[in-house]
This record gives C-alpha cells, structure tokens and sequence, in this order.
C-alpha cells in the first residue's frame, strides 16, 4: 500500500469497460461502495423492523431513534407541510450517513470525499427545492429574491446579492461535505505515515493522535450527514412557506 | 407483567440520573461544532459562486476584467449576508 496520503481517493475501474456514446460508465470502486451502503441500510432496516418488540433489541431501537431523530429535525425546522418530503430526506441523511460512516473502515473508500458525488446530490436538492418552491408559489416564489422593506434604490443590487447567495446554497453545500471527509481521511493517513517513519521508537505519539484523530472523524461523519439534511429541511422550508 | 414494571421503574432511575448529568450541555456542544463547520463555507461559496458568474459575463461582453471583479464584491458581500442571516438562525434556535 503506498504511502501517499492522497492514494486512497483514487478511482478505479472494477471489471469491464463500458462506455455509452462518449461518456465511461464503468463500474469503479465508487459504485461499489454507494452499492455497498445502500444494501447496508436496507438490511439494517429489513432486520429492525422485522419483529416489532414492544421491548426493542438494539437493532429495532437504531431504526426507531434514527426514524425520531429525522422526523423530528424535519418538523422542528420545515414544519408539518414538509411531512411528505420525509422519504426523501431520511433516505439521504442515511445514505450519506452510511457513505461516511463506511468510510471509517480501514481499506474501505469514502464515496463522500469526492466533490462530483456531494455536487451531484446538493444539485438535486437544489432543483427539487426550486421545482416546488414554483409549484406552490408560482411566481410569487421569486419573492424570495426581494427582502421587504428595501428601498426602490437598492432594490437592483439587492436582489443580484439575493441570486447569488440563492446560487451559492448548493455549492456551499456540496464543499462542506466533501472538503470535511477529504480534510480529514488526508489527516488520518498522514499521521499514519509518521508512524510507519517514526518507528517503533518515535511512532507512539503520531498513533495516540490517530486514535484520537479516528474518534473525531466518527463525530464529524455523523455531523455532517445531520448538516446535510437539516439544511436540506431549512431549504425546504424556504420553499414550502415563504417568509421573507 | 412483572417485566414491564421493572422496565418502567429502571427507565425512571436512568432518566432522573440523565438529568441530573446535564444532557442539554453535550447536545449544544455537537450542535456549535455543527454550526462552526457550516458558516466557513458559507463565505467561501458566495465569493466563489460570485466569481464564476463575473467570469462568464465577462465571456459574453467581452469586458475582461472589470464584471469578475465587481461581482467578486458583490459575491464577497452575499457570502457576508449568508453568514449573518445563518447566525442569526443559530441565535434564535438556541434561545
């Protein structure tokens, strides 16, 4: 295994090359671990809820908070019109929970890090939100774009600002996630590094702050899946009640 | 029956023993390091979103520099007004 800390982004083909008209649609290592986390979710759900225990087991007690904990974060920031978007958002906070979370394991491959798979998920969320927003609220949506009380004068360079922090949400989104994910899988393996060079002499210090270091990746991978969704409920909430 | 009566009362030690551990304190501690961790990008995508938009004017009125560097502004102060309107929603939720 190579020592350079940048190795482990790498992607690579699995199997065949397929490739439709001019674009590679092979299957990499990528595809293998977003595969990988989905069947891992939906056996974690098929074995929680298949016996439902009044007194739960631990599996059966995992879905049932992780169901409270989305439908709660759901309601307290986009309120009860959101309620049918619950699917969608409790399959993305698990899917980029698990993608992080899968991550953690040594010579796994952290799909997350990579911006195209964050850009493509807050694109989505980004269309989806616009799409409804314009679907309840016709034109009226564009209200968004014009604060109240602003003067006639300002009004022009006001609603460019308001454009452009409206276009800035999914790239801020996108690059929080992956920059967090890259920062810290690059850290890990570089203090990993030390401990390999250091020795059996030196190397005792750079391995405490890996295991240190681990513990903290497990909190931000959990961290950022919840930021990814509460953002995703507040951008629905813009969408669904419009408040400016 | 008689096990969900021992469940009751051993649910009711353990909660007042949460209480008392001030679980409200760990909660707002993930939460800010949650809100630490989004207002950065916040500043950094504005300015970067607003920069590309002046490159691309640029592109088409063929008035290189001038628009990317405007807009670089005007997407520095969208950054500045995401940044205040998300603490501001911060500040409301811990009240």
């Amino acid at each position: 295994m190579s020592t350079n800390p940048m190795h482990q982004f790498i992607v690579y083909r699995i199997g065949p090359e397929i490739s439709l008209g001019n674009i590679d649609i092979s299957f990499t290592n990528a595809s293998l671990f977003m595969i990988i986390s989905a069947l891992a979710i939906i056996s974690v759900f098929f074995a929680g809820t298949r016996r439902k225990a009044v007194i739960p087991t631990k599996i059966q007690l995992l879905t049932e908070l992780s169901y409270t904990l989305v439908s709660k974060m759901i309601s307290d920031t986009a309120g009860s019109k959101a309620k049918p978007y619950f699917p969608f958002i409790f399959s993305l906070f698990m899917f980029v929970l698990f993608c992080n979370m899968l991550g953690m394991l040594p010579y796994s491959f952290t799909v997350t890090s990579h911006i195209i798979v964050t850009f493509a998920l807050a694109a989505v969320i980004f269309i989806g939100v616009t799409i409804i927003g314009f679907a309840n609220h016709g034109v009226g949506y564009l209200k968004l774009f014009i604060p109240s009380g602003v003067p006639v004068v300002l009004l022009p360079i006001i609603v460019i600002i308001e454009i452009i922090s409206y276009l800035a949400r999914p790239v801020s989104l996108s690059v929080r996630l992956f920059a967090n994910m890259m920062a810290g899988h690059t850290m890990l393996k570089v203090f990993g590094g030390f401990v390999i060079s250091l020795g059996i002499i030196g190397g005792w210090l750079p391995l405490s702050f890996t295991v240190a270091l681990t513990g903290l990746e497990i909190l931000i991978a959990f961290l950022q899946a919840y930021v990814f969704a509460i953002l995703t409920c507040i951008y629905l909430n813009d969408a669904l009640n419009l408040n400016h | 029956m008689k096990k969900f009566s021992e469940l009751s009362t051993r649910l009711k030690i353990a909660k007042k023993k949460a209480n008392k551990n001030s679980l409200n304190n760990d909660k707002k501690n993930t939460s800010s390091l949650g809100a630490a961790l989004k207002l950065s990008t916040e500043m950094v995508a504005a300015v970067f979103v607003g920069s590309i938009i002046g490159f691309i004017l640029d592109n088409w009125f063929d008035s290189k520099p001038w628009l990317t560097i405007i807009f670089f502004f005007v997407g520095a102060t969208a950054g500045i007004l995401n940044v205040i309107r998300s603490a501001k929603l911060m500040q409301k939720n811990n009240d």
